[in-house]
């Protein structure tokens, strides 16, 4: 039984979970930090908790604190959401022993799948293909380095150093020269100590041309483990996808029943629960190889909702309760696309930006989704991953939805903070987009020296005759950020503090 | 109205004139839509809405699927210069300083690593030359802005 969802997490994840809890019926808790109250999300929770404390240590990652908050609402299950503490088996087990039920796999399931290295033996045992690499046990850092160097001459040259613990580009540094081996070591265990507590990391050759395809899984406690097909997340900037789709433009039949079956497989090795995701190389020889499993719901999961017609976190949320997951065969329909808008400068380097959303409007219209956890007013910190919203569309056709997504990026105002928008949607016009010939260091190859975006010159024009007569019109739309208030004098009108007009 | 903007490419002047509730640049020209966006229609045909926010003196323009960031300058504003120093691409934490005052550096040489956002930055020199002043140690915290060190580079 589930009647209370304690939501682990925070942003736009946590309103795709609390809202899912709301259509299924259940109660809800968010907790949050203080930096965190105004927001979206806590707004979407039944209940909301303030989390003590002003780092993530000591407020998302806090074990102690989020049980303790789960025990007093009166929880009876907890969902980690992405990121965060979802992939930390001590966490769910500490879940699981406090009564509560943990929304995902089993701890020993994360445990063998989450530590990145128990997972390359468990995969090569279970006759999934892994790539070629080597895994690195010594913790002491000395050792740790020597090994390093040592397994880099059998591994070859370019190679991958990932944390072993590691996830969304934290703690991996690709490497071309062995000169280079050893800051990027350095480097790639101090960040994932920071990132995860854990420095250990291991080497994988570096598979040049291969596309990223992952496949969906989900697994019930009736005996039933089935995927949904795959999506393609080849289009990477810094280890960090950008631009998903489902399915994956040059997929065959043979192909994704072969890697749906090895997904099936790697799942019921560890007596799978729940929603998870398998990723594996493919090389254009047709040859797949298992790089992880992530054993909880995906940042890219929408687009295989959209093309299955399966809500994933309400299946979720019925598997965890106990119950058949409801979807019945796999059965794909048209194409979907998501791309991941972030608080970023995509002409210098995808660093991240940070200030007010003081203009956030959305497109809509047919085929459209949103997921979000940010509104109009909300200020871009430095404190959480920048990511602001996932765009994502679905059409009858690839070129459609590819169509579709260049209308919706055109229609996306965001005024105030620097985003990767345009970056975005001169993607959707880059060749080997639009022929499905993506790999995974596509942007690298296409912008080697960086990204920046062809403006035409009368549309600067425009621009700047826009921001001229908006300054003499005195259409200061100044902003007022949800996160400051913003001083008033003398007898205000509530039209005015609006600054909204009433027709 | 004369009007200086900051852009990538340089201070531009913008003049705009307004004749009955149409405004213009030269041939091309726009009207203020009840709902605050701009309806434009530039000399070559284009037409269309440019939604407009001010953050600061920071004109934020969005236009054709464009987003454009214009700093306005106030007339008569002192030119404030580049002070020669490296600053901090954004709040952070400094990791590493891997320079002393007075060392000579290479460009491209790595001077400074911060963590940001859980990721970390490399502060480099973009030409050769020598540290002339460290502001800051490991550990510490920074503001976006903040002059990190400072150099003198090699004459070229």
């Amino acid at each position: 039984m589930v009647s209370k969802v304690l939501v682990a997490n925070r942003g736009e994840i946590a309103c795709r979970i609390l809202r899912a809890c709301r259509e299924a019926g259940l109660a809800s808790v968010a907790i949050f930090a203080e930096n965190d109250s105004k927001s979206l999300f806590v707004e979407l929770a039944d209940q909301a908790v303030q989390l003590q404390g002003d780092s993530i240590t000591s407020t998302y990652l806090n074990q102690e604190q989020i049980l303790k908050i789960a025990a007093t609402t009166g929880c009876d299950a907890v969902h980690p959401g992405f990121g965060f503490l979802s992939e930390r088996a001590d966490f769910a087990r500490a879940v699981t022993q406090a009564g509560i039920q943990w929304i995902g796999p089993s701890p020993s399931a994360i445990e063998r799948m989450g530590d990145k290295m128990t997972a390359r033996k468990t995969m090569r045992d279970a006759g999934v293909p892994v790539i070629p690499g080597e895994e690195i046990e010594q913790e002491d850092e000395h050792e740790a380095l020597l090994a390093i160097e040592q397994a880099s001459t059998r591994v070859g040259y370019p190679l991958l150093l990932k944390a072993s613990s590691g996830g969304g580009g934290k703690g991996m540094r690709a490497v071309e020269r062995p000169e280079d081996l050893l800051a990027a070591a350095q480097s790639a265990r101090r960040e994932a100590l920071a990132a995860f507590g854990d420095g250990r990391v291991y080497l994988e050759r570096m598979l040049t041309g291969s596309k990223h395809v992952e496949i969906q899984i989900l697994a019930d406690r009736h005996g039933r483990t089935i995927h949904l097909g795959e999506r393609e997340c080849s289009v990477q900037r810094r280890h960090q996808k950008v631009f998903e789709e489902a399915p994956c433009a040059t997929m065959t039949e043979e192909i994704r029943s072969a890697m749906g079956k090895a997904a099936v497989a790697a799942a019921m090795a560890v007596h799978y629960e729940g929603a998870g995701t398998v990723e594996f190389l493919l090389a254009p020889t047709g040859e797949f190889f298992f790089l992880e499993m992530n054993t909880r719901i995906q940042v890219e999961h929408p687009v295989t909702e959209l093309v299955t017609g399966v809500d994933i976190v309400r299946e979720q949320l019925r598997i965890a309760a106990g119950e058949s997951m409801s979807c019945g065969d796999l059965n794909l329909r048209g194409h979907a696309i998501e791309v991941r808008l972030y608080a970023e400068d995509a002409s210098n380097n995808f660093l991240p930006a940070i200030g007010p959303l003081a203009v956030f409007q959305p497109p809509e219209g047919p085929g459209i989704r949103l997921d979000t956890g940010v509104r109009q007013g909300d200020e871009v910190t430095p404190n959480y991953d920048p990511m602001l919203a996932k765009l994502i569309v679905w059409a009858p056709s690839r070129i459609e939805a590819l169509q579709r997504m260049r209308r919706a990026l055109d229609e996306f105002v965001v005024l105030g903070t620097t985003t990767n928008l345009r970056f975005l949607r001169e993607l959707c016009d880059v060749p080997d987009v639009i022929e499905g010939s993506t790999d995974t260091t596509m942007i690298d190859r296409l912008w080697p020296n960086g990204w920046s975006a062809s403006i035409p010159v009368e549309l600067e024009d425009g621009a700047l005759m826009a921001a001229a007569v908006s300054e003499s019109s005195g259409l200061h739309r100044q902003v007022h950020s949800n996160a400051q208030v913003s001083d008033q004098s003398g007898p205000v009108s509530p039209f005015m503090t609006l600054s909204r007009r009433y027709p | 109205m004369l009007h200086q903007f900051r852009t990538a490419e340089g201070d531009v002047e913008v003049t705009v004139a307004k004749q009955g509730d149409v405004w213009q640049l030269g041939q091309h020209q726009a009207t203020v839509e009840d709902d605050g966006r701009l309806s434009i229609r530039l000399a070559n045909g284009t037409k269309g809405y440019a939604t407009t926010a001010k953050v600061g003196d920071v004109w934020w323009v969005h236009f054709q699927g464009h987003t454009f960031c214009l700093e306005r300058i106030e007339p008569g504003a002192s030119q404030s210069g580049d002070e020669g120093g490296l600053v901090a691409p954004m709040p952070g934490k400094v990791l590493e300083v891997l320079v002393d005052v007075g060392q000579s550096v290479e460009g491209g040489q790595t001077l400074m690593v911060l963590e940001a956002m859980k990721m970390e930055h490399r502060i480099l020199a973009s030409n050769a030359g020598q540290i002339t002043g460290i502001h800051f140690s490991a550990g510490e915290q920074v503001q976006q802005g903040s002059v990190l060190l400072e150099m003198v580079e090699d004459e070229a």
